[in-house]
């Protein structure tokens, strides 16, 4: 059984390795690509960066420090992901790169591969919002709503990864979401609500 | 979240059906869809027009000294800066402001790059703009800055520390109107009672982290500014900003839509706006400012450290006889900022023998401000423990012991509370938490290798209102705009005033849309006393009645309507029809068309009682008059609760957990329950954050904080937070306001602090008075 009740220290430092290692995935997946031969002559010229966003190709030539965070909302204009600390401590800016639950302001733009979804792409392309979306609003599970891109991006990558089975499941696998407004318990019955209509737990 | 009591306040005059929402139906929020979309745009979305430069702070690494040299060479360098602000090119370009206390705008007088002067560990010693944040920000890091450093004074016991007593600091006329609680005679009574405490209490430096950064757009038009920056007082920041530039009110307009997150942080205004608009009107371009997580714990204000005395002498029966409250705050150097909790701590209990003190104590620090709760949080855990104290001392319920000291008239000037829930709450919450099981021995009551403890503590916060301004439009087709300069920081304040649409105008929710967070609007009061559901919604059913009274007027007045010769007032919007209740109806349309012109606008602005006439011109210069509480000179306005809390003490490592929480809360009117739960709850959750996670480390030698940033400065993460509880108690109270509205941001995590190291006393029999509770202070249990 998960451990619902860590001591706040240590699931903290739990969730920052879990966290360090989300982002390592593409760093290394990206690896082989950015070993040129010879380094850049200026480290600070603007590279040339393909990404796809919610299905969107974007083109953008920029400086190869770019997080990918601030890529998609600086440089394409997709402002629903927020950042809350630009150091992977917070959760404001997770985004699913390849499927995969990703803090993006731990992520630089130039090295991602695989098609990116914003909170801006988990709702139907007509509008419908997603089952999850509609359960965190049933559920008032937000205040503020700073945090609620994240945490909604990150919900459905509870769901889908399965990581939804109990209460307990949910809160540890949520912990790397802050929630300054403290809507946790709604998050949790959000997630909970929303699981069924997303076909899996 | 286990059940909850939802009180069905209908509201007064038109029966609204029940399945629609209205006031006092739970209501999901009207901007939910937007925020679960990530279509809301906060101010940090906004980055104030196309193709901005960025901006990016330098601050300093010592606490108190001078600038002794600043060489820009380097930082000149990288490709793309386009300009460096320093007190070189800044100086007196930005006029001092005073701060939000002394009837200023400003979190902090300390006005950063005005000279060479350092006055607090990170200061904003310079702002590199460039064509980059990338940029912007290497090129603040490759800035050479080296200083003349003096010994700071830290906080209590440094050396170095001057202080001053509110009283005096108030006499100097920086906070009109304090005063020092004191009736009877204290110390002789102290001195007589046969059951006496004499504790002294700690509360530590904590930070409001909202998620939103401290953000800041600007730019310029034809010599106007527009503000996009995350703000709780759009009034006073328009202000603030024309005094700080020397320019019009007029010609300032502040933005922001949704706000990621207030607690108190948003609501003066912090220095880094101004160089912001300075660094758009040199480059004439706009700019944006994102500064970091850690700068935000030194540009901004924060809760400051306090230090409690209370002693309390009370007779063999538990009743109070004695009560005196005396409390140290740390203040910047030039601020007299303080909380000041007395008011409330010696009002609460009956008891005829009070006295308080407040003292400030200034440090080399940056001016502190509100936060959530300001004075109550720590005022109150000082108050609650000691009165916890006193209930082991007498071997007496702690519940029994508020009762016997329970009253309807504060004991300073006898002045009677407006309503008073306190008992009911206890009795709720203390059923729904199973209290009566509780052995009170400590330590008596064991799961395993648990030590389990119950603790309970009351809660209180001020009924606060302020004066307000709406204006409201409906068309005939139904829709309606609602536009107050109020400001939506999560308190779902927008729902509640499309609520007040629905409910005064009988319309849809969804054709309903409200306005707030621009300074372009009628003014609103500073969102923050939680003042401002009571003082905007008032404002906005005036607005709405007044719409409703010009429509009955011509329905009277029409010789072949059907509503001829009745009394307007009679006459109610509902369902989009206009209705007697002689069943007399028409459509909105058709009642509308009587009217002149096509859609009606009322504007409607109120002054609260107790609030002095010129207050509605000062709200226009963005000085909001907050009036209630311990406030008024005829009557005591407050909300109260009951917190109660479980924990579990592992006997071994002494970790502590919060298994649940159980609180019960009366507010008079509760407009929408659904938010007001979220918000109650979530104050629970920060009480219990403040109790045990929550502080700002400090390192005494250099006066700067150590735990900047939110991996280590603990806030409560999902896994930390289980079974919580939020009971709310139907509550009438028509003279707080027409509409009986109670503010409740600020009443949920009152109190908590208390109840968990009461919780902990008994699990352990080990009293902690230094917040926050960690387990290390347990292990000589
Ligand atoms: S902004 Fe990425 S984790 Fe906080
Ligand atoms: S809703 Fe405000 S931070 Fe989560």
């Amino acid at each position: 059984m998960p451990d619902q009740t860590a001591s706040p220290q240590l699931s903290r430092r739990g969730l920052l390795g879990a966290s360090t290692a989300v982002a390592a995935g593409p760093l290394m997946a990206a690896a082989p690509v950015v070993a040129p031969a010879t380094p850049p002559v200026d480290p600070r010229r603007p590279v040339d960066v393909a990404l796809t966003v919610n299905g969107q190709q974007h083109h953008l030539a920029i400086d190869v420090r770019t997080t990918l965070l601030d890529a998609v909302r600086t440089h394409i204009g997709l402002t629903g992901s927020k950042k809350g600390c630009d150091h992977g401590q917070c959760g404001a800016c997770t985004m699913l790169v390849d499927g995969k639950a990703t803090l993006s302001c731990l992520s630089l733009a130039a090295m991602v591969r695989g098609p990116v979804t914003t909170i801006e792409g988990i709702a139907g392309t007509d509008g419908t919002l997603h089952p999850m979306q509609q359960a965190f609003i049933d559920q008032d599970a937000f205040q503020c709503g700073y945090c609620t891109p994240g945490q909604i991006v990150s919900a459905v990558a509870c769901v889908q990864g399965g990581h939804a089975a109990s209460d307990a499941a949910i809160r540890e696998y949520m912990s790397g979401n802050l929630c300054r407004c403290a809507a946790y318990p709604h998050i949790v019955a959000a997630i909970n609500q929303a699981k069924d209509g997303m076909g899996r737990a | 979240m286990s059940d909850i009591t939802e009180p069905q306040i209908m509201p007064q005059g038109a029966p609204p059906s029940a399945a629609k929402p209205a006031m006092g139906a739970a209501t999901s929020r009207v901007d939910g869809r937007l925020k679960v979309t990530g279509a809301a745009r906060y101010a940090s979305d906004l980055y104030g027009g196309a193709n901005p430069a960025h901006a990016y702070l330098a601050t300093s690494t010592i606490a108190r000294g001078r600038i002794t040299r600043l060489n820009e060479a380097d930082a000149r360098k990288v490709p793309g800066v386009l300009d460096i602000l320093t007190f070189r090119n800044v100086g007196d370009r930005i006029k001092p402001g005073k701060i939000f206390s002394q009837k200023g705008y400003m979190g902090s007088s300390i006005a950063p790059l005005a000279s060479d002067r350092i006055q607090h560990g990170g200061q904003i010693v310079a702002m590199v703009v460039a064509e980059t944040f990338e940029a912007a920000r290497e090129a603040a890091h490759r800035l050479q800055i080296e200083y003349a450093a003096e010994t700071p004074s830290a906080t209590f016991d440094s050396p170095g520390l001057e202080s001053i007593s509110a009283e005096a600091s108030s006499r100097e006329g920086e906070q009109p109107g304090e005063e020092k609680p004191k009736v009877g005679d204290a110390a002789a009574a102290l001195a007589a009672a046969p059951v006496t405490i004499d504790q002294r209490y700690e509360t530590p430096i904590q930070h409001h982290n909202p998620i939103e950064l401290f953000t800041t757009a600007c730019a310029w038009t034809d010599g106007k500014l527009t503000v996009w920056e995350p703000s709780q007082n759009m009034y006073g920041f328009q202000n603030g900003l024309a005094e700080q530039l020397g320019m019009a009110a007029a010609d300032i307009r502040v933005i922001s839509p949704y706000v990621g997150g207030g607690f108190g942080s948003r609501g003066s205004l912090t220095q880094r706006t101004a160089l912001v608009a300075l660094a758009a009107q040199r480059l004439r371009r706009p700019v944006r400012l994102e500064t970091t997580r850690d700068q935000g714990f030194t540009i901004a204000t924060y809760r400051a450290e306090t230090r409690h005395r209370v002693r309390l002498g009370a007779g063999t029966d538990g009743k109070l006889q004695a009560l005196i409250h005396e409390g140290w705050e740390v203040s910047s150097r030039p601020d007299n900022y303080k909380v000041g909790g007395t008011d409330a701590t010696t009002r609460l209990y009956a008891c005829p023998n009070v006295d308080s003190e407040v003292t400030i104590v200034h440090a080399d620090r940056n001016t502190p401000g509100f936060m959530r709760s300001p004075p109550e949080v720590p005022y109150m855990f000082a108050l609650e423990s000691a009165m916890d104290e006193l209930a082991v001392a007498l071997k007496m319920d702690p519940i029994e012991l508020r009762r016997v000291n329970d009253t309807m008239h504060e004991p300073i000037k006898g002045l009677p509370y407006t309503s008073r829930t306190l008992m009911p709450c206890f009795d709720a919450a203390a059923k729904a938490f199973g209290w009566s099981g509780r052995d009170a021995q400590p330590g008596s009551m064991r799961d395993g290798e648990w030590m389990v403890g119950w603790g309970c503590a009351t809660s209180l916060y001020p009924t606060n209102m302020g004066p307000a301004t709406a204006r409201v439009v409906l068309t005939p087709q139904g829709t309606v705009k609602v536009q107050t300069a109020g400001h939506e920081i999560g308190t779902g304040i927008t729902t509640v005033l499309a609520l007040m649409a629905v409910s005064g105008l009988g319309v849809d929710i969804a054709k309903v849309t409200v306005e707030v967070g621009d300074s372009a609007l009628p003014p609103a009061p500073v969102a923050g006393g939680s003042n401002s559901t009571a003082s905007i919604a008032t404002v906005v059913a005036q607005a709405c009645e007044q719409i409703r009274g010009r429509i009955a007027g011509a329905a009277v007045a029409a010789e072949n309507g059907p509503f001829h010769g009745m009394d307007p007032a009679g006459l109610v919007l509902v369902d989009g029809t206009l209705r007697a209740s002689s069943g007399a109806s028409e459509p909105l349309e058709a009642a509308m068309s009587r009217t002149a012109g096509g859609a009606i606008e009322a504007y409607a602005e109120n002054i609260p009682h107790g609030v002095p006439e010129g207050a509605l011109k000062k709200l226009y210069l963005g000085q909001g008059t907050l009036m209630g509480g311990a406030k008024l000179k005829d009557r005591m306005q407050f909300a109260f609760g009951a917190q109660f809390v479980e924990v579990r003490v592992n006997a071994r490592t002494r970790e502590i957990r919060v298994p649940r929480l159980v609180g019960a809360y009366a507010a008079g009117r509760i407009v929408n329950p659904k938010a007001a739960k979220s918000q109650l709850m979530g104050g629970q959750i920060w009480g219990v954050s403040a109790a045990l996670h929550e502080a700002t480390e400090i390192d005494r030698r250099a006066a700067r904080y150590t735990n900047n940033d939110l991996a280590e400065y603990l806030i409560p993460v999902n896994a930390d937070v289980q079974e919580v509880t939020t009971i709310l108690l139907p509550e009438q109270d028509t003279q707080v306001n027409e509409l009986g509205i109670k503010g409740i941001g600020e009443l949920g995590n009152v109190g908590l602090n208390a109840a968990v190291a009461n919780a902990v006393f008994h699990a352990t029999g080990v009293r902690v008075r230094e917040l926050p509770i960690r387990l290390e202070k347990l292990l000589e249990a």
